[in-house]
């Protein structure tokens, strides 16, 4: 990955303004005090009296005071499932996709001066939560602490994002980099919680290719989940073949209904494409990323 | 060019492919896949995965391939190309190396003037060109196979040498020309003494090979036959030694017999022999018993006849326990010279003396039985050793085992007739010598065998009255036939055999290993392929060479009569063989290799 052209981006966010003053303005949340003009509003008393547009007062003779556009700093959540089911089928390498996805994604902000925090949702049930990172050099410490990410046990995504925007209720950008290979009422429900706070929510599935075409990996067998141990017998025959493909393609529908539904940004990653092209093509297209 | 299969036999083994299927099935049907999620799979309808379809996958489809491969490669697929004659030869020598090829001609013995001569053959082959040594001697060896390896070949010749057998040339002949049909481009070089037209072999076949005829020679005189004559149970000095001396040259001479016996000269006589002319030598008195040398001073062309080998066994005076109610039989027994004849009744058979052997009348006593070897005459119905049935009337011999020794040298047999005899049966330890007859069937008549180290017979004669009456006189002569070869101690006599011929070797032969005389088979049989005294399983056996064929080494003519046809094999004729089993193993060696990788990344 040429991290040159990584800094060159920046994240498109339009919500999730922080408290913390910062570099991304906001337009639309006018300010008392700021930099770029962006309105007047008439003067209550309390309004500071440096501000008071005195042209306007002496054309118009009324009490106008300037408002100036909200610069604030955006705190980008990055929330990785570790899930056991990140790591099959094994030849897919889903959960290393997904690493790289966040860490170049963590790159973008960094450089883009935003805050980054990562977070590893484990199928344990606890959540290991980063420090706000916001130096630049802080990206060697988001790799190795993504490096040192083991996939396994149970995730339910739902409860470990209400969780978390319980825990963590300043608003920012939560990117969540899932397989999502769950029922997709549970991943609303994981949606809505950050959403309530005010958080701008991107949803990043990062899919199997295996997943995408079962005929890849198994010709038959005893399917086993890996998160539950529960088994199911099935012989991929062309009936069952196109089955699965039906499911698969309202599945991923009804995450794209859902994200529509919530004001979330959803899109897909599959494992055999190009990270970097994702970056560069994909994201910019949807408006998620942006050149400086 | 055209292809085949050298091994297809081989295509059995294509069973293992259903192997491989059922194991794939099978391994298959317990296959576990892990999956992130079952939550899309669960809405699937689940498949009883015995019934599934077979699908291979791409570990499999290697398998097959690799199987496939060994399979292919087993069966030795070939491709055989034209290729003109003259590109290539393929020689093959056959060797005369019989005893006759020792006979001296000017420049060396016959076979080493072959040997020269079949070494020229090979230098002159170039490279590539293939060769092939048989040795033909009582039968077919083949020297070396076909190689290319023209130095190796040069090596085998100058380590051959010649037996003491006969000529088989038949055997030899026929192994190379079923060469030369299947490989028609195949020259057959034949370097022997004998001439074409001695080879067994029909002449439209002779036209095919190069026969090379070599020795002139006639100048040889042979020990012919040997035949020794030592009366049973007579002194040393009684015995006799014929020698046939023959003279195989066509000009008179002059030879000198001695005869030895151990290391004790026996006699030494001189010889005038006329052209082809044959003298027997009678030998008397010999001073002892033993081996006995006779040599042959000659010095004519061919040595390994001038020699040979004889045995004078020891034959000590008759010495028998007579365990009889009468004495009829004591009397007729001891009637022999220098007899030592006792006669007890069964009832006095524990206090008497040892003997040689011991003769039970009518009696089969019970209790342990003595050490001698005996003799059961007339043995009583239902005894365990001698099971005789019953008791018949007016019976005679019909037939016997001339080659056993208990019966040797008896002639007559057949006007052996009994008033009353017991129909014997056979026991476990022993089997019928003679076989006797009346109006009701055969039955053995005598049985003779060893049981417990002890040499046992049973004479199913009845002999009522006087064994010296004249109409007796056959039974007198197979009783002490039978008394014969029970006094003699087993592996006593010694074994007169002749190089080439095979004989039955006796027990305790199967272990014998040693240069000029092999021993195989079960019962083992012994075949000489050089003259001279062995010990095999604790026996003498004198190997001799009385061969006409071999000892009449004059040759008239001679000389080389080169092919005159070539075999019609179109089929076969002119072509070049390329195995491709090799490559086929090659690919199976790869393919393992694709296999591990895809085992590997499945394992992954």
């Amino acid at each position: 990955m040429n991290l040159d052209h990584l800094r060159r981006l920046t994240l498109h966010v339009r919500r999730g303004m922080g408290d913390r003053p910062g570099d991304r303005r906001f337009p639309g949340r006018p300010q008392p005090a700021g930099i770029e003009l962006e309105a007047h509003s008439d003067y209550v008393p309390g309004d500071d009296l440096r501000h008071l547009d005195w042209n306007a007062v002496g054309r118009l003779d009324t009490l106008l005071v300037r408002r100036f556009t909200a610069e604030r700093e955006v705190l980008v959540h990055l929330l990785l499932d570790a899930s056991a089911s990140m790591a099959v089928p094994a030849r897919d390498g889903k959960l290393a996709v997904a690493r790289e996805l966040a860490l170049s994604l963590a790159c973008v902000a960094l450089a883009a001066n935003d805050a980054v925090r990562i977070t590893v949702l484990s199928g344990d049930g606890a959540a290991r939560v980063s420090p706000v990172l916001r130096a630049r050099g802080s990206l060697g410490r988001a790799a190795e602490l993504l490096a040192a990410v083991v996939p396994g046990g149970r995730l339910g995504l739902g409860a470990a994002l209400e969780a978390y925007a319980r825990e963590h209720p300043r608003p920012g950008l939560a990117i969540v980099v899932s397989d999502l290979m769950m029922e997709p009422a549970d991943v609303e429900r994981g949606v809505q919680a950050p959403r309530a706070r005010r958080y701008e929510v991107l949803l990043l599935h990062v899919i199997g290719a295996g997943e995408l075409d079962p005929g890849r990996e198994l010709a038959g067998g005893v399917l086993a989940d890996v998160e539950t141990g529960a088994t199911h017998a099935v012989a991929l025959t062309p009936a069952v073949r196109a089955c699965y493909a039906e499911l698969l393609a309202a599945h991923l529908g009804a995450l794209e209904a859902l994200a529509e539904r919530n004001r979330a940004v959803y899109t897909r990653l599959a494992s055999d494409a190009s990270v970097h092209d994702f970056l560069t093509l994909e994201l910019p297209r949807r408006g998620i990323l942006r050149r400086r | 060019m055209t292809f085949g299969l050298a091994n297809p036999a081989g295509a059995l083994a294509l069973a293992a492919v259903g192997v491989l299927v059922a194991l794939h099935l099978y391994g298959r049907r317990r296959r576990t896949v892990p999956v992130g999620n079952l939550f899309l799979w669960q809405q699937v309808p689940s498949t009883p995965l015995d019934r599934r379809r077979f699908r291979p996958d791409l570990l499999f489809a290697l398998q097959l391939a690799l199987l496939l491969a060994l399979i292919a490669g087993y069966l030795r697929p070939y491709r055989e190309t034209a290729v003109a004659d003259a590109e290539r030869v393929r020689l093959l020598v056959v060797l005369d190396a019989s005893a006759s090829m020792q006979a001296r001609e000017a420049g060396g013995t016959r076979f080493e003037l072959a040997r020269r001569r079949a070494r020229g053959l090979v230098a002159q082959l170039i490279t590539g060109d293939e060769v092939m040594l048989v040795a033909a001697a009582e039968r077919a060896h083949v020297v070396l196979a076909w190689t290319t390896d023209h130095a190796r070949a040069q090596d085998r010749l100058e380590a051959l040498e010649p037996l003491d057998t006969p000529t088989n040339l038949a055997a030899a002949l026929a192994l190379a020309l079923g060469e030369l049909h299947a490989r028609p481009e195949t020259q057959v070089a034949v370097l022997t003494d004998l001439p074409p037209e001695a080879s067994g072999v029909a002449r439209a076949e002779l036209a095919l090979v190069d026969w090379i005829q070599i020795g002139q020679t006639d100048d040889n005189v042979a020990i012919a036959g040997v035949s020794v004559e030592a009366p049973p149970f007579r002194p040393a000095h009684d015995a006799t030694a014929t020698v046939l001396v023959r003279n195989y040259a066509h000009a008179a001479r002059r030879v000198v017999l001695e005869a030895r016996v151990g290391t004790e000269v026996w006699a030494r006589r001189e010889l005038a022999l006329g052209p082809r002319a044959s003298e027997p030598v009678l030998l008397v008195d010999p001073p002892a018993t033993g081996e006995v040398t006779l040599t042959l001073a000659a010095g004519d062309a061919l040595a390994v006849d001038d020699r040979a080998l004889a045995y004078l066994p020891a034959s000590p005076p008759l010495d028998v326990l007579v365990v009889s109610a009468s004495r009829d039989l004591a009397a007729a027994l001891g009637a022999v010279a220098g007899a030592r004849v006792r006669t007890v009744p069964p009832e006095g058979l524990i206090d008497a003396e040892p003997a040689r052997a011991a003769v039970y009348d009518r009696v089969v006593p019970s209790g342990a039985p003595r050490p001698e070897p005996a003799l059961y005459l007339a043995p009583p119905p239902g005894n365990p050793l001698c099971p005789g049935v019953r008791t018949v009337d007016d019976a005679a011999v019909i037939d016997w085992d001339v080659e056993h020794p208990a019966v040797a040298g008896l002639d007559g047999l057949e006007a052996l007739t009994l008033a009353h005899a017991v129909q014997l049966g056979t026991p476990g330890w022993g089997s019928p010598i003679v076989l006797g007859a009346t109006s009701r069937g055969g039955f053995p008549l005598l049985v003779a065998g060893e049981r417990d180290g002890r040499r046992l017979a049973c004479l199913g004669a009845d002999p009522a009255g006087s064994l010296v009456a004249s109409d007796q006189v056959p039974l007198l002569l197979l009783v002490l036939s039978t008394l014969r070869w029970l006094e003699e101690t087993p592996g006593d006599a010694a074994l007169a055999v002749e190089t080439g011929v095979p004989a039955l070797a006796g027990p305790g032969a199967a272990d014998f290993r040693g240069p000029g005389l092999q021993v195989a088979g079960d019962p083992p049989a012994l075949l000489a392929e050089r003259t001279g005294v062995y010990r095999v399983g604790g026996r003498v056996v004198l190997a001799n060479l009385f061969d006409d064929r071999e000892s009449d080494i004059g040759r008239e003519g001679g000389g080389e009569w080169p092919a005159t046809a070539r075999p019609d094999a179109a089929s076969a004729a002119g072509t070049v063989r390329h195995e491709l089993g090799w490559w086929l193993y090659l690919a199976a060696a790869v393919l393992l290799g694709l296999e591990w990788i895809a085992w590997r990344r499945e394992a992954a």
